[in-house]
């Protein structure tokens, strides 16, 4: 297929650039569109889910928001609508959470998630930047 | 739809001996409608020139600014129709949540950068933010979409019946990722020129040159041969020279040009650095063919 024949519509310019600057960061991050279509995740996220973005490629809202088994301290799933990309995306503002994740290898990760929605005209996007938590703080699941 | 350049160069006005044949005014882009209406691709320096070689019976004048860089605005002071009282001028630009396109372009036009204010111009003018979806003037509909580049910047594309023109001066779409093998959906400017009978892009830097200067907002040459491959635009028309490079210094990076274009399967007859008074004629094949 010729480039001139693909049919997806060009991303929105701020979604083009947080997309580059993921690619060029070392903390995990992801990129989901205004539905909550997971649009990319760095090479950094990919070692920590177990499974390269190339591989796992784009995935709805539901799946990615299950997949990876996003759990609270108490071991019990964090309901969907709590996840910070969710609350980014829905409400307009900043989420943060503690989480646990199932890597696709099978490894548990302890992790802060902090999320932000993009937007330009009005919000085309939202990103998420995760980091190894290594407190024994109790704050697990939901938004802080 | 003919296209005429009066600025080619980028950043700063480079005038002198050595910069005759390409010029030295900044960006400015003459289009002529089928319906014989005229567009204004930016206001850079070339822009006063093209104002004494406009009919004066030309009321109307649509003038498009890409975005607010002083190498894109720097001429509008001395346009000759903003100072006839029978002139009707539209600014079209991009939108800021800061200010309006008419207090940001006064931020120039005013004290004590300019002895005359806006509001003191004789014609009639008017500023409008480029809307959102596709629009008309005259013959032509209109798009723009935001390219990457430092602040607010827009790219064009003008079509008049089967032709079209794709402007994009400024764009370094190549910034954080290797244009080669992107997947064309988050490639810069992509929807903007793909296809387009005739492309104008920024080619600010050799590919030596491009390393002290990633960030800036221009692109090399690899970037915008591979933009042009990867749109399929049917002639490319390099523009926004740097303010260093020479006349001689061109002819060679025009040759380096062509050897690269050719060696990516394309015709060095559809392949050209912009020059200051150059014409082209933009338009499918067939009404090439056919005029």
């Amino acid at each position: 297929m010729s480039d001139s024949s693909a049919h997806r519509p060009q991303k929105p310019l701020e979604l083009i650039l947080a997309r580059n600057l993921l690619t060029s960061i070392s903390t995990p991050a992801f990129l989901v569109d205004n539905r909550g279509l997971l649009l990319f995740y760095n090479e950094a996220a990919g070692a920590l889910l177990g499974i390269p973005f190339e591989e796992a490629g784009r995935m709805e809202a539901q799946e990615w928001g299950t997949r990876f088994g996003p759990i609270g301290s108490d071991g019990e799933p964090i309901p969907f609508d709590q996840l910070p990309l969710v609350i980014a995306l829905r409400e307009g503002r900043p989420a943060h959470a503690n989480l646990r994740i199932h890597s696709a290898a099978g490894e548990e990760h302890d992790i802060e998630v902090s999320a932000l929605p993009i937007s330009a005209e009005e919000i085309s996007g939202a990103m998420a930047i995760f980091w190894p938590r290594h407190d024994d703080s109790p704050n697990g699941g939901g938004e802080e | 739809m003919r296209v005429k350049v009066w600025g080619a160069r980028g950043s700063v006005p480079a005038p002198g001996p050595e910069m005759n044949r390409y010029g030295g005014n900044t960006s400015c882009v003459e289009v002529t409608l089928s319906d014989s209406e005229t567009l204004i691709l930016d206001a850079g320096t070339g822009i006063r020139t093209l104002g004494f070689a406009l009919a004066t019976g030309i009321a109307n004048i649509n003038i498009l600014l890409t975005h607010l860089h002083l190498d894109h605005i720097q001429g509008l002071m001395f346009f000759p129709p903003c100072f006839r009282t029978d002139s009707r001028i539209t600014i079209w630009g991009p939108a800021s949540p800061e200010a309006s396109l008419e207090h940001r372009v006064a931020r120039y036009i005013s004290a004590p950068l300019s002895p005359v204010e806006v509001r003191e111009l004789p014609c009639d003018v008017s500023f409008r933010d480029t809307p959102p979806t596709e629009w008309e003037i005259g013959s032509a509909r209109i798009r723009a979409e935001s390219v990457t580049h430092r602040g607010p910047t827009l790219g064009y594309r003008v079509t008049d019946g089967d032709a079209s023109l794709c402007y994009i001066p400024d764009h370094e779409p190549g910034l954080g990722t290797p244009l080669d093998n992107v997947e064309p959906e988050w490639l810069s400017g992509f929807g903007l020129a793909r296809g387009a009978d005739l492309l104008i892009h920024d080619c600010q830097y050799t590919d030596e040159e491009y390393p002290e200067h990633i960030g800036w907002g221009h692109s090399p040459l690899h970037d915008a041969l591979t933009f042009a491959r990867r749109t399929e635009v049917e002639r490319l028309v390099l523009f926004h020279h740097d303010p260093l490079h020479t006349d001689d210094f061109l002819d060679g990076f025009h040759e380096t040009a062509l050897d690269r274009w050719e060696a990516v399967g394309g015709r060095s007859d559809r392949l050209e650095l912009a020059a200051e008074r150059t014409e082209v004629k933009v338009g499918s094949a067939r009404e090439l063919a056919a005029s």
